[in-house]
């Protein structure tokens, strides 16, 4: 099987998907655009009347926002593990859904760069955290893992969005020369003039396995890095060597989790069934899986190093984590992340998108209750008993900068979607040409 | 979108299938002619393979970008740290181990961008000095595949052979 005879119509199924939306995805933009306003008028509360209008009081000094941060990070990773990663293995059935993976994972990094600056009360001194040069010959720690952050996940937003525009190329040539008036122009704009030549594809096949081979330790870099905010303290339950690959894992398996919660609906609303197949779902509710068995490993390794040994304050701090004020929340995140992904080994759930949909969605509440559980339990029960009368709850600005965050992410991404192509038309037509559907 | 290079005169085959379109290219190679050329909708290997082009050489730009970022790195941390030296942690003022983590990023940073701009500037570069003639079908759902230089009428045979659905002369 050679023949392009499939590849027009690749074209024009992705092609429909872009211009004015329909009555659901319009109605999807406005209460995503609403969402983000609510958030930005909570953040000028907080920009207003301080941090008073937070929870954060001591011990809790990172609680709600940090989580945010570390769960779009954790989000954004999907991305590169789909496009880069598995680009590099060769796995096929990353064609049709790495586009949404790389969509993700840009605009998950651009509303996880919020919360650090949301975090800092001040946010027009912002700009301290990057080193520039000043007339007090100031400069920045980079001793500090906060540094080691803002150059990791600067380093990692850029390089993803290289990866994404520099993978639109063709398939905005595709589309620019099957369109007219300012569509024609928009696609050329995304075109830098590609005209599909040998030369072209010579150049661009060696420089796209670059972008992968530079993207893939990024994958695992970033998360390590974000990890050792954590791990690189001396508070107990945060002081871990097992952090850097246990938030690695958790976020390939939150981000791969939130790709299937996107997929599942955006198929059915732009009506690309036969391009994000069944097959396509159950490959990455796979990955889901693993990453789930790999979590709930760490989960387990945690606490039996922490309870095999003498008695210690790490101990203290972890049976406080599962039977504490927070509990609740602990066993929710134990269902969610270890319990709920185990349906995933059977083959008829995995062959029915909504059933993905709502383990998925499952997944993304256990994930982010990971983040907030590890984050607020760890600082709550620290070594002055004086400090445990308080217990952290989030005031109705962090509900609402948190909910603005997720109506930003959307916002982006619902726009996106609409302009340019969710699925890569170029590769899915060397796909249908090589019939690896067919084949796997 | 039509490039504002003109192609130099030859012959345009159109193909809708990958395996003929390859087999076309390596008849022409056979037959002596050295300058064939095409275009297509997607990164076909077979099609690149058999042109016989070599290997980009985005290699050596994108390796340079990376130690550049590597030395930009440290050079950034142990610069700062030695015009503000100010211990924290208790560590030393030039502290290697953590500078690797920033030295890495900026590597990554640095290669990742040289590796754009090679590929602008050599994808660019190849465009212009080897176009093929304009048809919106190249990046839709047709292989195009040019040949300049003499012979050209042997060439238009070779095309029609091997399962050319169009082909034609280019001025």
């Amino acid at each position: 099987m050679s023949s392009l005879a499939s590849s027009r119509e690749i074209q024009e199924k992705v092609l429909a998907t872009q211009g004015r939306p329909g009555a659901v995805h319009a109605l999807l933009i406005v209460a995503a655009a609403a969402a983000a306003a609510f958030g930005a008028w909570c953040w000028s509360l907080q920009i207003r009347y301080g941090l008073q209008v937070s929870g954060l009081n001591r011990p809790v000094g990172w609680a709600i926002y940090i989580t945010n941060f570390v769960f779009w990070v954790g989000v954004a990773h999907s991305g590169t593990l789909i496009s880069a990663v598995l680009f590099l293995l060769r796995a096929k059935f990353r064609t049709a859904v790495y586009r949404v993976a790389e969509v993700m994972t840009v605009f998950g990094v651009m509303t996880a760069g919020l919360f650090p600056i949301i975090h800092l009360g001040r946010p027009w001194f912002a700009y301290w955290l990057f080193p520039y040069p000043n007339e007090r010959h100031l400069w920045v720690n980079f001793r500090s893992p906060l540094m080691w952050d803002v150059f990791a996940v600067s380093t990692y937003f850029i390089v993803s969005a290289i990866f994404l525009t520099v993978g639109i190329v063709p398939d905005a040539a595709a589309l620019r020369d099957a369109t007219k008036g300012w569509r024609r122009r928009f696609y050329g704009l995304f075109a830098f003039g590609w005209q599909g030549t040998d030369e072209e594809w010579r150049h661009y096949a060696r420089a796209y396995l670059y972008f992968a081979a530079f993207a893939t330790p990024l994958v695992f870099s970033v998360h390590s890095v974000v990890s050792w905010d954590f791990a690189v303290s001396i508070l107990p339950g945060w002081h871990s060597t097992i952090f850097p690959p246990y938030f690695v894992a958790g976020a390939i398996f939150s981000g791969v989790a939130l790709v299937v919660t996107l997929l599942v609906p955006l198929r059915r609303i732009l009506h690309l069934e036969s391009l994000i197949t069944p097959w396509h779902l159950d490959m990455t509710s796979r990955v889901v899986l693993l990453t789930s068995l790999i979590v709930t490993y760490s989960y387990i390794l945690e606490y039996v190093l922490a309870f095999r040994g003498p008695p210690s304050v790490e101990r203290s701090t972890l049976a406080y984590r599962a039977t504490g004020p927070f509990a609740p929340l602990f066993w929710t995140m134990v269902a969610c992340n270890c319990v709920f992904p185990l349906l995933l080994f059977l083959k008829k759930v995995r062959a029915r998108p909504a059933a993905l949909l709502v383990i998925c969605v499952l997944v993304n509440v256990g994930m982010w209750l990971e983040r907030f559980v590890i984050i607020v339990t760890s600082l709550s029960h620290d070594r002055i008993p004086f400090d445990w009368a308080g217990i952290y709850r989030p005031t109705f600005v962090e509900v609402g900068i948190t909910l603005g965050s997720l109506g930003w992410f959307f916002l982006w991404f619902l726009i996106f979607v609409r302009l340019l192509p969710v699925v890569s038309i170029s590769e899915m037509k060397e796909a249908s040409v090589h019939g690896v559907e067919d084949a796997a | 979108m039509e490039s504002k290079m003109r192609p130099e005169a030859g012959v345009l085959g159109v193909f809708s299938d990958l395996a003929r379109g390859a087999q076309a290219i390596r008849a022409l190679r056979a037959a002596g002619h050295s300058d064939v050329r095409m275009a297509s909708p997607a990164p076909f290997p077979e099609l690149v393979e058999a042109l016989g082009r070599p290997r980009s050489r985005l290699d050596s730009a994108t390796l340079s970008g990376a130690l550049l970022g590597v030395l930009a790195g440290f050079a950034l941390c142990i610069g700062t740290a030695i015009a503000w030296p100010l211990v924290t942690g208790g560590k030393a003022i030039v502290s290697v181990p953590p500078f690797v983590i920033i030295a890495f990023e900026v590597s990554v940073l640095v290669g990742a961008c040289v590796n754009l701009v090679a590929l602008a500037v050599t994808a660019g570069r190849g465009r212009r000095r080897r176009p093929v003639p304009f048809d919106p079908r190249f990046s839709a759902d047709r292989i195009g595949i040019f040949v300049v230089g003499d012979g050209l009428g042997d060439a238009e045979t070779i095309l029609r052979t091997n399962g050319a659905e169009e082909v034609r002369r280019v001025a």
